[in-house]
């Protein structure tokens, strides 16, 4: 089985934009073991490069500004060559994965599943339409790691 | 007429914020501010929660302190249960805040700071960044993950949770620490003590080169505040205090203006003034009044107003310091330095609680029901004096809460900041890099947590807008 990260990130008091941190919390409690490690984090920050740089493969689950509420896609993400995000408190996947490569020279495969969400104002509930999605999200994550490099980029609307 | 150059928002800081500088018909700044443009309304959406949420809900605020959150909401809880916490679990909640001053300054000087320290300000922008930073001293790129890691693991072992920790409580901890664990941070602690004296040591050698930006990088007469412990016989040497004690105020030539004031009458020496132009609130003195009562927090404000730190070689880097300048240390600049000290610090004096005798000891947590209807918490956070207050009704359900965040003490010192930069710095119509990264650098010399202080959280491209006398747009630039 190829060593697999997972990091979905936000703040749960924010609406929707704890969707990452909730369906990492569900992760954490069905896949996570030897070979897969699964954070729930607030934010990117620069000490994750460390177990980036561990996995074969990184997801990152977040919560996207734009899209149909609910809607979600699951795309390849590559370092990113200008880090300009990375310089911030916070930093993108794609800043992490730099700081990764650059640091301790590791690229592992990297998918970024976004969901769509429908408001990022305080409260600690999801909405309806983000809510309903977390069950195929989490079932696709699964079968994600437990099958072979290359999975295709995939959206749901 | 007069002319405004608009920085939207500042990068490398947590929050969104923005700078103008206005500029008069000489061309010259006139006057410069920083504004905080995002807001959240933290303290109104906890009103009606059972107190007992607080803890773990302020902790949730921030992403880079929850600890700091967790750690001065549990002290107001405890002020509404009115209990005196086991003397255990009291510096089991001290090493955690510790952790964090450490982990949380790692990041400000590794990650967000040493490009500017590593390339200086008028550093080629492409290189001026941490991923320039691993390219041209990897050792120091190290030395900062794994400082913050040194931190991180700790607060991990100590809180036990991987989402948000749990592990402080009002009325103490949930749990003693283990042999286990305190056999593990203690083993941490030679390595990290290690790549922060490497660390000084290169700091030390770069600081002459930035001469002009110490003399001109908020260098100005203030106040400076700060928790230092308390001297209940009169006679003592005010140390190093980051979760407990009591507030000293000190003035710009270090006389001690007071002293030993309890922090639960914040109130009577701190007042919150509110500026149209930004959502972030002004603290200031209030025997001083507004503006004139402006006071700065932090690392540069606790090794300000000590009178030594407490531990071997913090107290020994502590003089160094000091002997910057006859008295007080009143450029911004050296808050870089500050941290650095007081990471050595946190690394020694952790090391120091976690030999103490009765640190395994089981008894860390005291029980009881809400007996006050109003409770105050305050502790160092990594950027300065953090103040929770909160009252609730006879149900303990949360009536109304008041958050005064470390960045929001130092929003005078910040303002004040950026106009003596920008009236150094910035020369004409037309916006230069180095300039422009002067006024970024200045404030982020504060290390400012915008996500505290208004309680909101963002990214931030940096929008930069030059305006005109009339306010129409002279130059402009866009940094994503």
């Amino acid at each position: 089985m190829r060593r697999t990260l997972i990091i979905g990130y936000g703040n749960p008091l924010r609406g929707d934009d704890g969707v990452g941190w909730r369906i990492a919390g569900r992760l954490i409690e069905i896949v996570a073991d030897e070979f897969t490690n699964v954070l729930a984090v607030h934010q990117l920050t620069p000490e994750l490069a460390e177990p980036i740089s561990e996995a074969e493969l990184a997801i990152f689950i977040d919560a996207a500004h734009n899209g149909e509420p609910g809607s979600w896609k699951c795309e390849s993400v590559a370092p990113d060559s200008i880090p300009s995000n990375a310089l911030a408190h916070y930093f993108t996947p794609a800043g992490l994965l730099a700081y990764a490569e650059a640091i301790y020279l590791a690229k592992p495969e990297a998918l970024v599943l976004s969901i769509a969400a429908a408001t990022f104002d305080c409260g600690e509930q999801l909405t309806p339409g983000v809510e309903v999605v977390l069950p195929e999200v989490v079932q696709y994550i699964c079968a994600l790691i437990s099958r072979p490099p290359k999975v295709p980029s995939r959206s749901y609307a | 007429m007069p002319k405004q150059i608009l920085i939207d928002p500042v990068t490398r800081i947590e929050g969104h914020s923005k700078i103008t500088i206005q500029l008069d018909d000489q061309g010259a700044v006139e006057d410069a501010r920083f504004h905080v443009t995002q807001f959240r309304g933290f303290e109104k959406f906890c009103e009606g929660r059972p107190f007992t949420e607080m803890p773990s809900l302020t902790a949730r605020i921030c992403g880079i302190c929850p600890v700091s959150h967790l750690i001065a909401s549990a002290k107001a809880c405890d002020a509404l249960l009115a209990v005196q916490i086991p003397p255990t679990a009291a510096k089991l909640r001290r090493i955690m805040n510790l952790a964090q001053v450490v982990q949380s300054h790692a990041l400000s000087f590794f990650h967000l700071s040493s490009p500017d320290l590593l390339f200086g300000m008028d550093g080629d922008p492409a290189k001026r960044n941490i991923l320039g930073v691993v390219e041209a001293h990897p050792t120091l790129a190290k030395d900062g993950i794994a400082l913050r890691k040194f931190g991180q693991e700790i607060i991990a072992l100590l809180g036990g949770k991987r989402i948000h920790p749990a592990w402080v409580v009002p009325g103490g901890v949930s749990e003693p620490l283990t042999e286990e664990k305190r056999v593990k941070i203690l083993a941490s602690l030679p390595e990290a003590s290690i790549l922060i004296e490497r660390t000084l040591s290169w700091f030390n050698g770069v600081l002459e080169e930035f001469r002009e930006e110490i003399r001109t990088f908020g260098n100005f007469p203030s106040m400076f505040m700060a928790l230092v412990t308390p001297h209940p016989n009169g006679v003592h040497q005010a140390l190093l205090e980051h979760y407990d004690g009591v507030l000293r105020f000190v003035d710009a030539a270090g006389n001690i203006v007071l002293d030993q004031i309890d922090p639960l009458r914040y109130q009577d020496y701190i007042a919150e003034s509110v500026e149209p132009f930004s959502y972030l609130k002004s603290p200031y003195f209030k025997p001083y009044g507004y503006p004139d009562g402006i006071y700065r927090v932090g690392p540069l404000a606790r090794l300000n107003i000590i009178d030594r730190c407490g531990t071997p070689k913090a107290d020994q880097e502590w003089a160094e310091f000091r002997a910057l300048r006859r008295g007080v240390v009143l450029s911004s600049f050296h808050q870089h330095y500050a941290r650095l000290v007081e990471i050595l610090y946190g690394i020694e004096r952790i090391e120091q609680i976690l030999n103490e005798p009765d640190i395994l000891d089981k008894h860390v947590r005291a029980f009881a029901k809400p007996n006050q209807f109003e409770g105050i918490g305050v502790a160092e956070a990594p950027r300065g004096t953090l103040f929770h207050h909160y009252k609730v009704d006879e149900n303990g359900l949360i009536k109304s809460v008041n958050l005064i965040i470390a960045t929001g003490h130092n929003n005078l010192a910040m303002n004040r900041s950026v106009k003596q930069v920008a009236q150094h710095y910035v020369k004409g119509s037309h916006l230069q890099e180095g300039m422009l990264n002067r006024v970024e650098a200045v404030i982020r010399c504060y290390d400012p947590c915008l996500s505290c202080s208004t309680h909101a959280i963002g990214r931030m491209p940096l929008h930069i807008q030059l305006l005109g006398p009339s306010g129409e747009l002279l130059d402009e630039v866009k940094r994503n």
